[in-house]
């Protein structure tokens, strides 16, 4: 074993570029759960369309990774507002078991697509070359990829903040999350503010999907896959809760990412153990304030 | 106009019968049974492949026997494999059964195989213990406890003196462990480091990091293909593993799979009982087969190898046998079998129905700009490690 220390940053800087990749997945279904209580299952084939169309322009038109990225997030927004009017307009207010069932479908029909289209194989993504290898951090080696992944989360994270606390579509966002029917009384569009919020959150998904495939490969299975991990996030991070939802995802990371680390072979139980434990003390979610 | 109709539909049926029936004594079929969709699809799909490819090369005549082929698709669930292969026994009258992705399928299918004696090919399988489960199984590929201890002489005698074993949590895993460790002790050399990797693992670098702490001359590794060995190796990658530690595996970088992988893949060794580049007649026909059928950057893998093998010995048997095509009669026959496959020459031992073949140590290289299996080894007539 090498010291305490090598071993602490590892965990840290490992955990937090891992729970920076879940935070941008998840992040989208944490505003859409919150806002349309819409318990939207096929989140992750977002991340899986918006990963493979990245991969699939690079591949096949020789795009480079930035453009191929925004490509992605493009395509996604705007499959996903397609869909919000065809198909998730359906579900607002529907019972739970109907948005499961229908959502949990998409999923199927979006993993069989993909396999049709791609194969059921590992769709591979090569990275640009500015992107691989490693650089001395001082304290150790760290990869360029990762760094990248973290900055990436850091600016949403960023922009996601300017977003709802600085201008009047966040302004609305948050009334409309608070409380819908008197949002719509005071002369707001809430089903136009859905829409956009709907496209933000599957964009966001897209972008994780395509920056992320380094890190969690693209395969048709890929909306099923991460799922569990998707939901951890959004379980503990509370309804609509943004600011959660980042500690939540860097938690999530970092305690997986040393449940493996130091006792491998119930690295997979520790995160499921602080899940647990967090739903029953904190059902409402880890940050959220009690309702007195 | 009603009667005429019915008297009609009933010389239909029975002319229909008499077709059947006469057609079946002459005809062989053949039911394939695995994961044709699903998480495990590649399995299936690389079936097809190897199953179709020895079909074009060969006719479907079998001697005067000729051969058909009805799919039947487990999804990967081993709790339709009994269904599956009780249906294709039982409704479309197979007389022989190849398949099962993973072993857990053909075990709960043993009952019915032995149940109504049906010779049963398995192109992949390996759990060690399987061949228990029926006496009418019979393995065209190899079970991982004989490449196990292949990799751990094998490196032994390289000079490594230290190994980290690193497996996947599940019963194949384990069982790679269980072979490797005493193989590589018993050779003189330490094992200084094991560890069991949760199947549910996203993020492998803290097995990298493991790993890497421990410093190890080698490490066996056995990941299950796909995405979850894509990120294992981009994980030791990342940690300098793969340039300065020999990195032996199985099945993770088959042929047909390094193109999922990027350039971090290179130096990768595996011990195993075919590579696409092996020379000789029998290989250059099935890869050549292959790639006019299904493409020129078509690569087989031993799902394609093992499945056309079974036709092969399928098609040997039906033509060697005609209408005594029958369960024992089939096994008696098989008990050392010998005969040329892509893989070399291939004898089935007469305990164990299993292969008795060559193994080869292949090693990741960039052949002319694309990453390719190179073989640096070869281990003649390997015999199967006794499973149970």
């Amino acid at each position: 074993m090498a010291s305490a220390a090598s071993s602490l940053t590892f965990i840290l800087l490992y955990g937090v570029s891992y729970g920076l990749v879940l935070f941008i997945i998840s992040i989208g279904l944490v505003i859409t759960m919150g806002l349309m209580r819409v318990m939207n299952l096929a989140h992750g084939a977002f991340a899986a369309i918006g990963g493979y169309i990245a991969v699939g322009v690079m591949t096949n038109f020789g795009i480079p990774f930035p453009l191929a990225v925004v490509a992605a997030v493009a395509g996604v927004v705007a499959l996903s507002v397609v869909l919000e009017r065809l198909v998730f307009v359906n579900l607002y207010g529907a019972p739970e078991l109907d948005q499961v069932l229908m959502t949990i479908g998409i999923n199927f029909i979006v993993i069989g697509g993909l396999t049709i289209f791609f194969g059921p194989n590992v769709y591979p993504i090569s990275l640009p070359d500015y992107l691989t290898g490693n650089v001395d951090l001082g304290i150790r080696n760290f990869e360029v990829y990762r760094l990248f992944v973290i900055a990436m989360g850091l600016i949403v994270v960023v922009g996601l903040w300017i977003m709802f606390e600085k201008t009047s579509f966040g302004a609305k966002l948050r009334a409309a999350v608070d409380n819908p029917s008197m949002t719509r009384v005071i002369g707001i569009n809430v089903n136009r503010v859905f829409i956009i919020a709907f496209g933000i959150g599957s964009g966001l998904a897209a972008l994780g999907g395509a920056i992320g495939a380094g890190m969690l490969p693209l395969e048709p299975y890929y909306p099923m896959k991460y799922l569990v991990l998707v939901l951890v996030v959004v379980a503990l991070s509370g309804f609509g809760n943004m600011r959660a939802s980042l500690a939540v995802a860097v938690l999530v990371g970092i305690v997986d990412t040393a449940g493996r680390f130091l006792v491998p072979s119930f690295g997979g139980f520790i995160i499921y153990i602080v899940l647990v434990v967090l739903m029953v003390l904190r059902p409402e979610g880890l940050f959220t304030k009690r309702a007195a | 106009m009603v009667t005429q109709r019915n008297r009609l539909g009933t010389i239909t049926v029975v002319a229909g019968l008499m077709v059947s029936t006469s057609a079946m004594a002459d005809t062989l079929k053949v039911g394939v049974v695995g994961p044709m969709t699903g998480p495990l699809a590649v399995m299936g799909e690389q079936w097809r492949q190897g199953i179709e490819t020895f079909m074009e090369l060969n006719g479907d005549k079998a001697g005067d026997t000729t051969i058909e082929v009805v799919y039947r698709d487990t999804t990967g669930n081993p709790a339709n494999a009994k269904q599956m292969a009780q249906e294709l026994i039982v409704r479309e009258r197979v007389q022989a059964l190849v398949g099962f992705g993973i072993s857990p399928s053909a075990a709960a299918a043993a009952p019915v195989i032995n149940e109504v004696q049906i010779p049963t090919f398995l192109p992949h399988v390996a759990s060690p213990a399987l061949m228990d489960a029926s006496p009418y199984f019979v393995r065209l590929g190899q079970n991982i406890a004989t490449n196990a201890e292949v990799a751990a002489k094998w490196a032994r005698e390289s000079g490594m003196e230290s190994a980290y074993v690193a497996v996947a949590d599940y019963a194949p895993g384990h069982d790679v462990a269980n072979a490797f460790k005493p193989a590589f002790e018993g050779a003189g050399g330490t094992v200084t480091g094991s560890d069991n990797i949760p199947l549910s693992t996203v993020d492998f670098s803290p097995f990298a990091e493991r790993i890497a702490e421990a410093q190890p001359d080698m490490v066996q590794l056995f990941i299950p293909p796909g995405a979850q060995a894509v990120s294992m190796v981009k994980a030791m990658a990342a940690r300098g593993l793969m340039e300065d530690t020999l990195i032996m595996g199985q099945g993770e970088a088959e042929d047909s799979d390094i193109h999922l992988f990027d350039g971090t893949i290179k130096n990768f060794h595996s011990a195993i009982y075919y590579s696409e580049s092996l020379d000789n007649p029998e290989n250059e026909a099935f890869v050549g087969g292959l790639q006019a059928k299904f493409g020129e950057d078509v690569l087989p893998s031993t799902f394609t190898l093992g499945a056309y093998d079974s036709m092969a010995l399928i098609y040997a048997l039906a033509s060697e046998m005609g209408a005594d095509f029958n369960g024992d009669a089939v096994m008696a026959k098989l008990a050392g079998y010998s005969w040329a496959s892509p893989r070399g020459k291939i004898t089935l031992d007469a305990e164990s129905r299993e292969p008795i073949q060559d193994f080869v140590i292949r090693r990741v290289e960039d052949v002319d700009g694309q990453l390719r299996n190179v073989v640096v080894d070869t281990i003649p007539q390997v015999h199967p490690i006794s499973g149970s």
